[in-house]
């Protein structure tokens, strides 16, 4: 393949079907520009390779030092020193260690994602760019896009659309369909909760959905309890998506603490101590506010 | 629609029932074959079942609707004393508390056997003569752990698909006719037709005796109809009486009838020879005819029609499979394996599917029980996605069923099994996976094991055992002496070759043995053997084929001989010699020669690497086993362990694979516990590897179903479309095991046999073995029977 493109890649999952029409293979990416607090993965946020390790997993036997090139501990996150040769990985017995993030290129990401081939195509199923933000790494991103789509593979992107708007532009015309995240409709609450100014991304959604690809589109709205569950915000929310440029779906998904080992596994302390996931009522109960702000949205 | 409160008081009843030893039939057989000493042994043995019918205890319970049971109590172990009374007797005094299966043995039944059953069949059981007669190869690698093949000597037939449908279409009467008309074809001054006539006299035998004992039914249902009070319940009884007048020996009239018919046969080919696996196979097409007709006259509305469905269902798990401590532990839970199928195609390779196809699904649904069997076979091109829709609920209900089956993949493996294609249309599976075709086919289809663990154990160790220290197979060098992977390969397949030469040349053994097993009862509805005049033992049956040769820890096999490629040959990780002696020692001490052992690539991740060996090693093995032919056909190779990988594994040391010593094997075709991290479709796709079509007994896939899959509509949809993909693949079967809060509970205790498990939500993924306890523990409590639910 000539100019096969690298990029930093977090890992693939196959088989998932909650990102996208039918059966799917996730490409996450690594690296990302936001700092949300309510972030499940946060081994994506940062661009260069990390490493990981669970304390309660570790038995202590030593093991994966005395494997250890760079002579680090078990407990020891210094990126500087490590080689990710991922030594610490294969020999310890607790699988405590885990390496997060390694660089692919386009040709061997779209090896794997023609794997599932069979999959697709009786679920209607594909590849869906997920991260980290996929938006970061425009270059790459449209390749592996525009090398599914050569091979018939279905494809969607999942993004923040936090990116100079001719990033989003490169990747549109090889999109079946966009996930956006919006995540606060308030610029000065999206600033603190995600560490960006929200005025970018609005901006780019607006602007994509006026754009002539025939992608379909969906906007994801996380919500967590007293940070932006709001009536305010979800009326606001959904009136933003019913005024775009072609319809788009509003998806309303529950905070969850799934991804709170990783913090712990990433030497990082519980960044939402004692928030908890929505329950089920007030998920009904919020998607009855949405639909009644934009009567004709459809709300899920 | 949910069960009756019939039928939960008929099942409630029978779950209360422990099983017991049942000796009224050994000892009815064996007057019988007192009586009838003189004649020749298949009319002693007819003689014996009319006696049987004529004499045994028969009951009708509360609540039935369809009667019968080959014993004389329900959930009674039934001894074959002709075939293996010496299996009793070597058990006598831990048969009740025994580890698998235990059967309660009472006093006066202990007593019966040893003063009737045992001095009349001492020195006379097939079970006697295998002990005596095995090669010594075979007897030696049996002994040791790497073959087992004694299930056959110690229990009947079984493994078989009666002719269901002649006995319910022409009725006893029907064929009896037919008997008689061939009968007159017969010159007793021509040579052999002697024996035929002997033959065609004990099927008269047989078939008298099967009309007596419904007769005897009929009157017991009349008596007690007398004396019951409850108006309704006397109707019922006054109903059975009737039925049981008709059938078996008359043409069924409706679909009751019809059942009870299938039934009334079932229960006999049982007391003619205690077994697993006889099937009553197509019940969706060949009881549709009067179904149909029933429901347009109507005699019979869709909720009866369930009713008695559900009532057959509760009967069929009433008999208990007798078998010996050691069998037991290969195949643990009393397995009837009375395997029922639906679906698939007709005589035209068209759509099968009829509206008693979901009537029997429902059945499953209904009454949730181990027994029947179900089994369907769906085939992509012709079934409806209503089908496949009602098939993928039944799964998610958790109970293990169906057993999916692949019906492209079936008929192709009947073809491989000489069978013409128009008939290959008309398969069914058998027992556990394995292929059949109702009424015209003989064969065991699953006669012995051989344990792949120890073909790469013996390779490596020179053909010593680890276990006990004996050579037990050729000296294939010292493994540091392997100088490429080919080489060691190469001493892989010489010790394959060496025990399928032994199991061939046990096999052939059996087959003489049981050229005397001879079953009147069960020769009745195969017609090639009425024609023939020659009993189903001795091949009247149309096709017959070499015995079943099941083979069992694939994954072991596989995941092996690409950890020693990799790390030995390729990497250089490790040298031959420092993996020799950590599997010696069962690693203790190099934990790091484990580690990489265990994280090299494995079978299940779709990875060419490993799967490639699969492909060939499993080319490599049907060719080998189809190489070998018996005086009935090209002997026939399958994967389907029923639990033998437990009892394997104990048989084998440590492995390059990673796996410890004496721990179980994989199951069938499955990757070995928690090595598969890929999710489904990975699984899949290295599954197909292994050209499943010529495994002509089947190939058995056991995989986990994660919540996410269980949780929803979109869920169930995403589940039909993997069955679609399978198919696509090429892949034959697959059961499924739905992950609940149990499982999840076991996955928190057992990590390392749960290491793929994922846990997915929108946007969020993670093993769950790697979420920390708290996350664990909050998951847990959100997963209910139907998914996990975030929010
Ligand atoms: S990845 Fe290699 S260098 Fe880094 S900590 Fe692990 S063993 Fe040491
Ligand atoms: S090898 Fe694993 S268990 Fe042992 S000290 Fe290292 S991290 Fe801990």
């Amino acid at each position: 393949m000539e100019n096969d493109l690298r990029g930093n890649i977090l890992r693939i999952e196959k088989s998932s079907i909650f990102d996208g029409s039918g059966l799917r293979t996730v490409v996450f990416f690594k690296g990302c520009p936001l700092r949300c607090r309510w972030c499940s993965t946060p081994e994506s946020q940062s661009f260069a390779p990390q490493r990981g390790h669970d304390t309660a997993l570790c038995a202590g036997c030593g093991l994966c030092a005395s494997q250890c090139p760079a002579k680090m501990g078990p407990d020891d996150h210094r990126a500087a020193d490590c080689q990710f040769c991922g030594n610490c990985v294969t020999f310890c017995p607790q699988h405590a260690n885990i390496i997060y993030g390694r660089e692919m290129q386009v040709s061997e990401l779209l090896e794997i994602i023609a794997k599932d081939d069979v999959f697709y195509f009786h679920s209607d199923g594909g590849l869906t760019l997920s991260g980290g933000e996929p938006l970061c790494q425009p270059e790459f991103a449209a390749a592996l896009l525009k090398g599914a789509r050569e091979l018939g593979v279905h494809t969607a992107i999942e993004s923040s659309f936090y990116a100079p708007y001719p990033a989003v532009e490169q990747l549109l015309p090889h999109l079946d369909h966009v996930f956006c995240d919006i995540k606060h409709m308030d610029a000065a609450a999206h600033l603190s909760h995600t560490g960006v100014d929200n005025q970018l991304i609005l901006e780019n959604i607006t602007a994509a959905a006026a754009s002539p690809f025939p992608f379909t589109m969906t906007a994801r709205l996380p919500l967590i309890p007293g940070l932006n569950d709001s009536a305010q915000n979800l009326t606001a929310t959904a009136r933003f998506c019913a005024t775009l440029a072609r319809p788009v779906q509003l998806e309303l998904l529950p905070y969850h603490r799934l991804g709170l080992n990783t913090y712990r596994k990433l030497g990082l302390p519980d960044p939402l101590p004692g928030v908890g996931p929505p329950s089920a009522a007030e998920m009904a109960d919020y998607r009855k506010i949405a639909a009644n702000a934009a009567p004709g949205l459809v709300v899920r | 629609m949910t069960a009756t409160a019939r039928i939960e008081r008929l099942k409630e009843r029978l779950l209360a029932v422990r099983p017991e030893m049942d000796l009224e039939n050994a000892r009815l057989l064996t007057e019988g074959f007192q009586e009838a000493e003189g004649l020749p042994l298949i009319q002693r043995k007819a003689w014996a079942f009319r006696k049987q019918c004529a004499e045994k205890t028969i009951f009708i319970q509360d609540d039935e609707l369809i009667v019968g049971c080959s014993g004389s109590k329900v959930r009674g172990g039934i001894l074959c004393a002709d075939t293996c009374w010496g299996v009793l007797d070597a058990e006598l005094d831990t048969i009740s508390t025994r580890r698998y299966d235990p059967f309660y043995l009472r006093p006066e039944d202990r007593k019966l056997f040893e003063n009737v059953i045992r001095p009349y069949w001492k020195g006379r059981s097939g079970y006697e003569q295998w002990q005596r007669r095995i090669p010594e190869d075979t007897r030696l690698l049996r002994d040791n752990g790497v073959v087992y093949i004694d299930r056959k000597a110690v229990r009947g037939f079984g493994e078989t698909t009666a002719g269901y449908a002649d006995i319910i279409r022409k009725g006893v009467r029907g064929l009896m006719a037919e008997i008689e008309e061939r009968r007159a074809r017969i010159d007793l001054t021509v040579p052999g037709d002697l024996e035929k006539d002997d033959f065609l006299a004990a099927e008269l035998m047989v078939c008298e005796g099967m009309i007596l004992l419904a007769q005897r039914y009929a009157a017991l249902a009349f008596e007690m109809a007398e004396q019951e009070k409850d108006p309704r319940r006397r109707a019922e009884l006054e109903e059975i009486a009737r039925v049981c007048e008709r059938v078996p020996e008359h043409p069924a009239a409706s679909f009751r009838e019809a059942l009870q018919s299938l039934y009334f046969y079932q229960t006999c080919i049982f007391m003619e020879q205690n077994a697993a696996s006889y099937n009553p196979g197509r019940m969706d097409q060949y009881l549709f005819p009067y179904y149909d007709a029933d429901l347009k006259a109507g005699r019979l509305t869709e909720e009866e029609a369930q009713e008695l469905l559900d009532c057959l269902w509760i009967k069929f798990s009433e008999p208990c499979l007798f078998q010996d401590a050691v069998t037991a532990e290969f195949a643990a839970g009393y397995p009837m394996f009375q395997n029922v199928c639906v679906g698939g195609v007709d005589e035209n390779g068209s759509d099968a599917v009829n509206e008693l196809s979901y009537l029997i699904l429902q059945a499953t649904m209904d009454v949730q029980l181990y027994q029947p069997s179900l089994s369907v076979r769906y085939s992509m091109a012709a079934n409806p996605n209503r089908f496949l829709r009602k098939i993928a609920e039944l799964i998610r209900l958790g109970t293990g069923f169906p057993a999916f089956h692949n019906d492209d993949i079936g008929i192709r493996m009947l073809l491989n099994k000489g069978v013409p294609l128009k008939e290959a249309f008309d398969w069914n599976p058998c027992g556990c996976v394995e292929t059949n075709l109702a009424g015209r086919m003989r064969q065991y289809t699953a006669l012995a094991d051989i344990n792949l663990g120890s073909m790469i154990e013996l390779a490596l160790n020179n053909g010593i055992c680890r276990k006990s220290g004996v050579r037990i197979a050729p000296e294939v060098g010292e493994a540091t002496t392997f100088q490429d992977y080919p080489a060691f390969e190469e001493a892989v397949k010489q010790q394959i070759r060496y025990a399928v030469a032994a199991v061939v040349k046990g096999s052939h053994l059996i087959d003489d043995i049981c050229l005397e097993r001879v079953s009147p009862a069960l020769s009745l509805t195969f017609p090639a053997c009425i024609e023939k005049a020659l009993d189903y033992s001795q091949g009247g049956a149309k096709y017959n084929c070499g015995n079943g040769i099941i083979l069992i820890g694939v994954a072991d096999l596989i995941n092996s001989m690409a950890a020693v490629r990799k790390l030995v040959y390729e990497q250089k990780r490790i040298s031959m010699a420092e993996l020799v002696q950590a599997l010696a020692t069962d690693f203790a001490g190099c934990e790091h020669i484990r580690q990489l052992c265990l994280k090299a690539p494995k079978y299940g991740n779709d990875d060419e690497t490993v799967d490639e060996i699969a492909g060939r090693m499993f080319t490599f093995l049907a060719d080998e086993i189809e190489s070998y032919s018996s005086k009935f056909g090209k002997m026939t190779p399958g994967i389907l362990p029923v639990s033998g990988n437990t009892p394997f594994g104990l048989e084998v040391g440590a492995l390059p694979s990673g796996r410890h010593a004496w721990k179980p094997l994989a199951d069938g075709v499955s990757p070995s516990g928690g090595t598969d991290l890929e999710g489904p479709s990975a699984v899949l796709k290295s599954v197909a590897h292994i050209p499943h079509g010529r495994f002509v007994q089947g190939t058995l896939l056991n995989m986990k179903i994660e919540p996410a899959l269980l949780a929803d509509e979109n869920g169930l949809r995403q589940l039909m479309a993997l069955l679609k993909s399978m198919c696509s693949l090429g892949v034959y079967h697959v059961q499924f095991n739905v992950i609940d809060q149990a499982k999840l509970l076991r996955a928190q205790k057992d990590p390392d046999r749960y290491r793929g498990l994922l846990v997915r939500v929108a946007g969020y993924t993670a093993y769950f073995t790697e979420l920390g306890r708290d996350v664990q523990d909050e998951i847990i409590s959100r997963t209910t029977q139907h998914g996990i639910s975030v929010g």
